[in-house]
């Protein structure tokens, strides 16, 4: 008997490839839909979604019994609300055109250093917001080192970045890689069959992308443009120093003293997600799904003369995104080290401090990721292999929550935790830290590890059945290497995320519990902006790392 | 056949047990203690900034401190959450505000008589539930380069006319500003407050959501006055020396302008360790913290007897503390409504 391990895709040659690419009505364009779940999956996916349930059942019980609910349909309520929409959609069309570009272009063409790119391109992701933020507002004004280089050529930048434009340019900046790492994923788990039949039938590589890439990857784009459009409805930090009113910043504005204005808002958000939400899951399911399955490593579109100007886009991006922030930290990180060594003040940092700093924003960060990818799946397989009604209500609740801003997530579940469960000895742990950046996070994964699921092909499955492995076994050597590049996706994105979380980490961690960005926030709220920079640079160099060794060479070892 | 699930219950039942080890582990060490061998702090106040006064009280008593640091918003906000199961037995505050919020609620506990000793009464509350540990003043910041000394002006008042045009910035949604119009608002009645408010935004003024990114831009002459507090600026000439081309003014004597905003301690009612938390108290009243605090942070030493740091500013006659505000949520609240209204935060 065959050992079943065979069937995994590293050995499946192109010939085996052939049969499923060439009868595309039925194994190219499964989709999901095949009868009603069974049971222990529909209770496994309900208690996951009870869980993720619980910051927006605080949100409405406070919201119901704040006695502001009048407020929704008053001006003061409408306007941020108008502007929120404006802002989440402008950036989430951009970074969806982004992150698409970029994926594709590191993906499936001879780009130049092409691993260099597939590292650097999700890592803006990293930067917390108001420190990006801060970064780009800072070097854009005098004594910032983009306005002063420009000075030294003799022209006085009065460009001043902020209000939409401002907040719309930051979050793309660093919102495009939730559309670029689900998309980068599903581009190297498709067959490269489709787009070498494409180019033999004579596209050019643009006319590949738009006829064969972009209806393959739609769902994908759809799913990371939705994570933008959440993201950016929840985001304090950018809009708050761009001076860009939002939901958000409303409720954060009267977080203390006018609770039930700052609940009621937040249902307002909620309730945006929500139809959000579920308008992203009508399209997606009209999108084309490929089975994963093919020789994945032989597709490179020659971009020929196009190779300049994919360059420059790379650059374009990464740079602005990346380093230009970079540019800017390191510049004060410079400044504060210069002034030690003039013998003014010195600089504040303990490197032990970072060092232990560190470690803890890897580990929780990583632990996070495993524990979100376990718990999303039972979610992700509902979602890819059965349709049903309770799978869009599932989805809706893990998904929709990832627009409540993180510091209602802290609070809520700190209200769960103390009052109304067993788990009250817990609270100022790990397991709460952990489950509060889950919660908060997790729908980051979801997608990503659906679009996973579903690109197992179910007659791998069946062959390993029939040659007799079990089902722990199928799932750990035929659906889990096939779902890796997807799960890693999904666990990079709740990696990245975790790094950078402030509120939850600040509210819920153990007392004396820090991460980098608990550091970081600490220097910046004490004005120490040389020690503040020093600290980002150590966590943007640090998530590097992490994005190289989990995300791209387990995706490429595993795929 | 079995049933097409069965990995994932069994990778559930896996997760389950991952999770519940890791619970294990990690819950012996949260466990808390109530013997006045340690107190647990929620700090408004920076880690940068208190971190070392923890330091000194636990090398001196022996009593450990634990502490968790936020914004002085999120950390009453989790202090109302947690409400008597909170572990903080102090709360450390930017300013009064929050803290008489916490009071209202009544989850402040009375201090010791020594401790509240330590301040003049305008400097506590009324019913001894608080004490102020340092103050920060409001005051004008202004770019030495573009305005004369000579030229500036007496009165917050003065800010509202033609020779002020698009000149000033104002922290709107800033925590301290807010503090400071509470008490010109409730001195000066809604109707004054709300005029001067308006005129502010009739005559250009420029909103900034920091008293820091202020003291920076006016520092640069992107805008030329701001309403701060005098410590950003003193802590930005510590790094920049002088090249920093910004500088404090003090309102006249009695003016509404300057006032004393006065970070806050106080202790929980439910604290089970209320004897170390008075210790803490009159430790961070005591004249070498009290140095520390204005020689290093810039603030005005509060604790009767230490004088402020030489370059401080005057010390402003007038501090929040000294208003009693009856319901602190309501009054904040009816703050934040008339700023919004008045529409400087659109500026």
């Amino acid at each position: 008997m065959n050992e079943p391990s065979t069937v995994t895709p590293s050995t499946v040659t192109p010939s085996t490839v052939t049969p499923s690419t060439a009868v595309p009505d039925r194994a190219v364009r499964h989709r999901a839909g095949s009868g009603r779940p069974p049971w222990d999956l529909s209770v496994g996916a309900i208690a996951v979604a009870a869980l993720f349930a619980l910051p927006g059942g605080y949100v409405l019980w406070r919201a119901l019994t704040g006695g502001a609910l009048h407020l929704l349909v008053e001006r003061r309520a409408l306007e941020p609300l108008w502007r929120t929409i404006q802002l989440a959609f402008l950036v989430s069309a951009s970074a969806a055109l982004t992150g698409t570009a970029l994926a594709w272009l590191t993906v499936r063409t001879d780009l130049p250093l092409r691993r260099f790119w597939r590292v650097v391109a999700p890592l803006p992701l990293v930067y917390p917001s108001f420190v990006g933020a801060a970064a780009f507002r800072s070097g854009l004004t005098p004594g910032g080192i983009v306005h002063d280089l420009v000075g030294h050529l003799g022209i006085d930048l009065q460009f001043r970045l902020q209000g939409l434009v401002g907040a719309w340019l930051v979050l793309t900046l660093f919102t495009y890689p939730y559309v670029y790492l689900p998309v980068a994923a599903r581009l190297s788990a498709l067959p490269s069959s489709l787009e070498e039949n494409a180019r033999l039938l004579g596209d050019r590589p643009l006319q590949v992308f738009r006829r064969v890439v972009l209806p393959q990857a739609s769902s994908s784009i759809a799913a990371g443009a939705l994570l933008v459009f959440l993201y950016t409805v929840s985001d304090f930090g950018a809009v708050h120093l761009m001076r860009f009113e939002t939901l958000t910043q409303t409720i954060y504005r009267t977080r203390l003293f006018d609770q039930g204005r700052s609940f009621a808002l937040a249902l307002l958000l909620l309730g945006l997600a929500l139809v959000v939400v579920a308008a992203e899951r009508t399209v997606a399911r009209h999108g084309a799904r490929t089975e994963a399955l093919g020789d994945r490593s032989s597709l490179r579109i020659p971009l020929g003369r196009w190779k300049a100007p994919a360059i420059a886009t790379c650059s374009l991006v990464v740079g602005l995104a990346l380093f230009a922030p970079a540019v800017s930290l390191a510049d004060w990180g410079l400044f504060g080290w210069f002034r030690q060594r003039r013998g003014l003040a010195e600089l504040r940092l303990d490197w032990g401090d970072v060092a232990g700093a560190t470690w803890s924003t890897v580990w929780v960060s990583t632990v996070t990721a495993v524990v979100a990818i376990a718990v999303v799946l039972p979610v992700a397989y509902l979602l890819a292999r059965h349709r049903s009604r309770l799978g869009g209500i599932v989805n809706g609740v893990v998904v929709a929550g990832f627009a409540i801003p993180g510091l209602v997530v802290a609070i809520s579940l700190i209200f769960w935790t103390l009052h109304a469960s067993p788990f009250e000895f817990l609270i100022g742990t790990m397991p709460v830290l952990v489950f509060a950046y889950v919660v908060h996070f997790g729908a980051l994964a979801v997608r990503t590890a659906q679009v996973a699921v579903s690109s197992v092909p179910r007659q791998m499955n069946d062959a390993a059945r029939l040659l007799g492995a079990g089902r722990l076994r199928r799932f750990f050597t035929v659906d889990l290497p096939i779902m890796a590049p997807g799960l890693a996706a999904g666990a990079g994105l709740v990696m990245l995320s975790t790094m950078k979380e402030l509120p939850a980490t600040l509210l819920v961690s153990p007392i004396g519990f820090r991460t980098l960005v608990v550091r970081i926030w600490d220097t910046y709220e004490a004005l120490y902006l040389a020690e503040m920079a020093i600290l980002s640079l150590v966590l943007v160099a640090i998530s590097a790392l992490l994005t190289w060794f989990l995300v791209v060479r387990r995706a490429d070892h595993l795929a | 056949m079995k049933s097409p699930s069965t990995h994932t219950r069994r990778l559930s039942a896996g997760a389950l047990l991952v999770v519940g080890l890791f619970v294990g582990t990690t819950a012996l060490a949260g466990c808390g203690s109530d013997d006045d061998k340690s107190i647990t702090i929620y700090s408004g106040r920076s880690e940068s900034l208190v971190g070392p006064i923890f330091e000194a009280f636990t090398a001196e008593t022996g009593i450990a401190v634990e502490a968790r640091y936020g914004s002085t918003n999120d950390m009453a906000l989790t202090l109302e959450t947690e409400g008597a199961k909170t572990s903080a037995d102090i709360f450390l505050s930017r300013s009064p505000g929050p803290t008489g919020y916490l009071d209202d609620l009544g989850m402040l506990a009375g201090l010791d008589d020594d401790v509240l000793a330590e301040v003049d009464a305008s400097n506590r509350a009324a019913n001894g539930n608080w004490v102020g540990f340092a103050g920060r003043a409001r005051v004008l910041v202004y770019n030495v380069d573009e305005v004369a000394e000579a030229d500036l002006p007496d009165s917050i008042f003065d800010l509202t006319g033609p020779g002020y045009e698009g000149l000033v910035a104002v922290p709107g949604s800033n925590s301290s500003f807010q503090d400071w119009f509470t008490v010109f608002r409730l001195r000066n009645g809604d109707d004054a407050a709300i005029a001067w408010l308006d005129d502010m935004v009739a005559n250009g003024s420029h909103f900034y959501p920091k008293n820091r990114a202020i003291v920076e831009a006016v520092g640069r002459d992107e805008v030329r006055f701001g309403l701060v507090n005098h410590y950003y600026n003193h802590q930005e000439v510590v790094k920049n020396g002088d090249d920093q081309r910004s500088a404090n003014h003090g309102f006249a004597p009695g003016d509404d302008g300057g006032l004393m905003i006065i970070a806050t301690a106080s202790v929980l009612e439910s604290s089970d360790n209320k004897n170390a938390a008075n210790r803490f108290l009159a430790f961070l009243l005591s004249d070498a913290q009290q140095r520390y605090l204005t020689d290093t942070v810039f603030e005005y030493p509060l604790a009767i007897g230490v004088a402020a740091a030489d370059r401080l500013p005057e010390r402003p006659a007038d501090t929040v503390g000294a208003v009693d505000i009856d319901d602190m949520a309501a009054e904040f609240k009816r703050t934040i409504e008339i700023i919004e209204a008045s529409g400087v935060l659109d500026q």
